[in-house]
């Protein structure tokens, strides 16, 4: 059995990039067997996917803790603590989609093509990632290309994508495929090792008062989440047009931005998520953007 | 005159952290800080299901207030139990401290205000319940992924109004919550746009002056549902005003007035085409009928307006 | 009021009794029959004055549950009272309130659920409750109502518990059924209740609170459930706790279960709630006739009570479980539970039976008593034995019913 584990935020269209493989796999003749997991976040939240691909009958389903082949999808999130994309890998395929050429220190291969770059080159749009995730993963697999292909299509469709988008993506989809090698899966050293996990049992009492009952003390604790990696497009404030209106400051969802001491606009770039409402409100024009890229 | 002359005005004091979890450009953020720096630390919320809970998922909570979660159709009738324990605390057993005049206010969607909790809303309202009512109104189910509710909009497209043959999306119009609860005879009621900040701080400043229910319908944008830019929701929300598409009104006793008036109105053509959701409207072809349907509804509602208000 | 307290009362009065002596502070109703009695008496006495308490009634039982456990969870004693189709439409509001971990008493005037609706019993309602993380107390006397309200507030508020509390009674059986009651007086109540200060309550919590937070993994789900559960479970010591308290001051003594004729009998009728007092009746006549049965009442539900039952049912030949309940397509609702607490015990009785009758008020006779002892005692003795209940349904029951259905015009022959 090869186990895939998908990375992503919200919004990138890493549950249907898992779909997209996991269909190919079917096509291939393959038994597959593809599962999503998100809390009630949205976009940019992290998102993680699993799919199982096997020769036979899956008998195991949920969480996939040692993954062989992990896709990310967002190279901000390899070193988030809450998405922990490297969990449980070592001796396998890890793939990124990133616009550098890091030098990951990780036990297995390391694989990177920029697919935000190929969904604004033929999309327009930096989170049209799917069709760009799962064809990197069917090529990693092996898959025929047609049968990748045939996938895209299928699951673009059951989205709702209409027939002109579809299209664009299926340029994509192709060059990403092309752009990636493929691996011979059984020889991975990853593919020896069982998914169970061993694990112990506490005995767990009762917590008297206050304690025991689901209640957070810490009232705007929030703010120890960065969630300044959601941001694919970065606002910066040019301190020579900025006048200190505050109207930034208004409108900001998530309290990121600080009228400083200097009377003008701060952004705090651990938590603002980058939706730049800001720079679309800024009456003097003074926050432009550009696109994120996190050092690796 | 009014308090607040200006963004500069704002309060300083965010009552709102960082690092939620809720969508980048949500709508529902801007309303909850603005409410909380007017409203201030002794305040109390009730939140039900919705995409506000994502504020608050254990062990994080952006809220810097106290805050209760109820059942979707419970918001209003947790707000009188906490209202009345409180009450009943000071008046009865003598407790003496800041919480027992907590000012409480529910925080709600479309979906808990105009559909599941309209029954416990309607009821609190009756019984002359001092709190405050806030309708986050993204004009559907957000966090389910965008279903039809009661305030969905004509023509809107949503996950369970596909616009698919001839269907125009959502085939019925919105619910007029405004007009419903001020037919309760609530002390205050108003609309408010995540757009007109210092609107919506002077109208929950004048609620403070009044004893009972204080009654909040928010225009609310979604990018997410809507199909829209992450940083056109301040964009469309104001869009939405100069169509004259969402009117910003309040109502004392019963007693309506607007608080903005558009001399002239853009052509709802501008807003609807900034969102996805009424995509179907133009493509793949114009579907006329509907769009002047929409323009001549508001049109109807503001010449009705102007000659009342503006004696026009 | 006599001298000593006594009153005759009926089973809906002993409930407002038990509210009003406890103090509550905030009354949430809803009317629905058999219950409304409770909520009109409640009212009246605060609109007198002779109750200081806020009175509202809610446009729902889903509301007003609601609105109770919020007073409760502002740090106000709350109590409300239901039936039925009420308790059904309040069903969610339970899990928001134990999970609020918020303390309140509920009286459930027990009465079945539509469709076809009746307004009289069938324990079906507070049974499908039993998973909510509501403790129960189940009454055989409208005495019983009065005391475990008392019982119950003191119970739920205890710091190691912190659930709230389902009192319940059999509709018109016990409901509008008047008997001699000792009502205490607030003062005496007093002495045994202290005032209710929750430690998170909204306003004496010593940090201000986040209640109920969303929760997304399953760890941390898992250690706020089953701390209710282990809270579930302290409230049986507590009870004995508090018991010895109930019993200074008011002398008289309650368990989470009674045992009546019991210790020297061979087998022995298992039985919740008012029709106990029937099966009561009838087994000391069967005393005379010469079987050798006794009577285990429970009277906490929730916690169940496994260890008592076990003792009190060791080394008996056989137990019939009457069950005033029909969970549909399982049978009856205690006999699972109670078979959990024999499974275990060496001398476990040999056999036993599941019976159910009673429902919807349907008179239990001495001879479905008769029946249902003659029944085990023949098991016992290699006769047939099974796990599905057996009925109690009655020749009478039968001829009834012909003519019921031949008024309807519906051809039936009967059985």
């Amino acid at each position: 059995m090869y186990r895939f584990r998908f990375h992503g935020r919200g919004g990138q269209g890493i549950k249907t990039a898992s779909r997209i493989f996991s269909t190919a796999a079917f096509l291939e003749g393959f038994y597959a067997q593809d599962f999503p997991m998100y809390g009630p976040e949205r976009r940019g939240a992290p998102v993680a996917a699993y799919v199982r691909v096997s020769h036979e009958p899956i008998v195991i389903r949920g969480y996939i803790n040692k993954p062989d082949v992990v896709v990310v999808g967002d190279e901000t999130l390899l070193y988030d603590p809450v998405a922990d994309p490297l969990r449980g890998f070592g001796g396998g395929v890890l793939f990124v989609n990133t616009p550098l050429n890091p030098n990951l220190s990780v036990d297995g291969e390391v694989v990177t093509l920029d697919l935000t770059g190929l969904a604004l080159e033929h999309i327009g749009r930096s989170g049209a990632i799917s069709a760009g995730v799962g064809a990197v993963a069917c090529k990693i697999a092996g898959f025929s290309e047609s049968s990748m292909v045939d996938a895209v299509v299928r699951e673009l469709e059951e989205i709702g994508l209409p027939d002109e988008l579809i299209e664009k993506n299926v340029v994509v989809a192709k060059e990403s495929y092309r752009g990636v090698p493929s691996f011979d899966l059984d020889s991975l050293p990853s593919l020896s090792e069982s998914d169970f996990l061993e694990t112990d049992i506490v005995h767990v009492r009762l917590d008297e008062g206050e304690v025991g009952i689901a209640t957070i003390a810490n009232l705007g604790n929030s703010a120890v989440r960065k969630t300044g990696n959601w941001r694919i497009l970065k606002p910066i404030v040019d301190y020579s047009k900025c006048t200190g209106c505050k109207i930034c400051f208004a409108y900001c969802p998530d309290v990121s931005i600080h009228m400083g001491e200097d009377g003008k606009a701060h952004i705090d770039y651990d938590h603002c998520k980058g939706c730049l409402i800001c720079s679309s409100v800024c009456p003097f024009k003074a926050i432009t953007m550009v696109r994120e890229v996190k050092v690796m | 005159m009014s308090r607040y002359r200006g963004v500069k005005d704002i309060p300083e004091e965010e009552y709102v952290a960082p690092g939620s979890a809720l969508c980048a450009g949500c709508g529902a953020e801007i309303i909850a800080r603005h409410m909380l720096k007017v409203l201030g630390r002794d305040t109390i919320m009730v939140n039900v299901p919705g995409c506000y809970a994502i504020s608050t998922l254990f062990p994080y909570t952006a809220v810097k207030v106290p805050y209760v979660f109820a059942v979707f159709g419970s918001g209003a009738a947790v707000a009188q139990g906490i209202r009345d324990g409180l009450d009943i605390l000071r008046e009865k057993r003598g407790v003496n401290n800041d919480r027992v005049n907590y000012k409480v206010v529910v925080y709600v969607g479309d979906g808990a205000a105009y559909d599941i909790g309209f029954q416990s809303t309607s009821a609190a309202i009756h019984r002359n319940l001092d709190f405050y009512f806030v309708c986050y109104d993204n004009e559907a189910y957000g966090n389910t992924g965008f279903q039809l509710s009661g305030a969905t909009p004509y023509a809107s497209m949503t996950s369970t109004s596909p616009p698919l043959g001839d269907s125009v999306g959502n085939e019925y119009g919105k619910k007029d919550i405004f007009e419903i609860w001020r037919a309760h005879r609530a002390p205050y009621v108003a609309t408010i746009s995540v757009s007109h900040v210092t609107d919506m701080l002077n109208k929950f400043e004048k609620a403070k002056e009044f004893r009972g229910p204080k009654l909040f319908v928010a225009l609310s944008i979604c990018p997410t549902g809507w199909g829209a830019s992450q940083e056109d929701t301040v964009r469309i929300a104001r869009l939405a005003v100069e169509t004259g598409m969402w009117p910003l009104k309040e109502a004392v006793y019963g007693e309506v007035k607007h608080t903005f008036i558009p001399r002239r109105l853009k052509p709802v053509e501008e807003y609807l085409k900034t969102q996805r959701r009424f995509r179907h409207l133009f493509k793949p072809v114009r579907r006329d009928e509907e769009i002047s349907r929409i323009q001549r509804e508001v049109e109807e509602y503001w010449r009705r307006v102007w000659e009342k208000e503006l004696n026009r | 009021m006599s001298s000593n307290g006594g009153m005759m009362l009926t089973g809906n009065a002993a409930a407002a009794w038990g509210a009003r002596v406890s103090d509550v502070d905030y009354i949430a109703a809803y009317p629905i029959t058999p219950q409304t009695e409770i909520v009109e008496l409640l009212s009246k006495w605060v609109s007198s004055g002779e109750l200081k308490a806020r009175f509202v009634e809610y446009e729902s039982e889903h509301s007003m549950l609601a609105g109770a456990g919020g007073a409760a969870l502002a740090g106000a004693r709350a109590f409300t009272a239901t039936s039925s189709q009420g308790l059904a439409f309040a069903f969610e509001n339970l899990y928001a309130v134990s999970g609020w971990r918020a303390p309140m008493v509920m009286v459930n005037v027990s009465r079945g659920l539509g469709m076809p609706m009746t307004l009289q019993v069938d324990n079906t309602d507070v049974l499908s409750v039993k998973d909510t993380g509501w403790l129960q107390l189940h009454a055989e006397t409208c005495q019983e109502i009065l005391d475990f309200i008392i019982l119950a507030y003191r119970l739920g508020e205890d710091r190691r518990v912190l659930l709230p509390v389902i009192v319940n009674m059999d509709g018109f059986f016990l409901s509008f059924t008047r008997e001699p009651v000792y009502v205490p007086s607030v003062e005496e109540v007093r002495e045994f209740l202290p005032p209710y200060e929750p430690p998170h309550g909204i306003a004496f919590s010593e940090r201000e609170l986040a209640y109920a937070p969303t929760i997304i993994l399953g760890h941390s789900y898992t250690y706020f459930r089953y701390q209710m559960h282990l809270a579930a479970l302290k409230a049986k010591e507590v009870f004995y706790e508090i018991s010895r308290d109930f019993e200074k001051i008011f002398g008289r003594s309650y368990s989470p279960v009674e045992k009546f004729m019991l210790d020297d009998a061979e087998y022995a009728i298992v039985s919740m709630n008012s029709f106990t007092s029937i099966i009561k009746g009838a087994v000391k006549r069967l005393r005379e006739e010469g079987l050798s049965v006794g009577v285990l009442k429970i009277n906490m539900f929730r916690p169940f009570p496994v260890e008592e039952i076990a003792e009190a049912l060791r080394g008996k030949k056989g137990v019939a479980v009457f069950e005033l309940n029909l969970s549909t397509g399982g049978g009856g609702i205690i006999y699972p539970e109670l078979l959990k607490a024999l499974y275990h015990l060496d001398e476990r009785p040999k056999v036993v039976l599941d019976f159910v009758g009673g429902l919807g008020g349907k008179e239990l006779t001495y001879g479905e008593i008769r029946y249902m002892v003659r029944r085990v005692i023949d098991a016992y003795r290699g006769g047939e034995v099974s796990p599905h209940a057996t009925l109690l349904f009655t020749e009478e029951d039968t001829r009834r019913m012909i003519a019921d259905m031949e008024l309807a015009g519906k051809s039936w022959g009967g059985f």
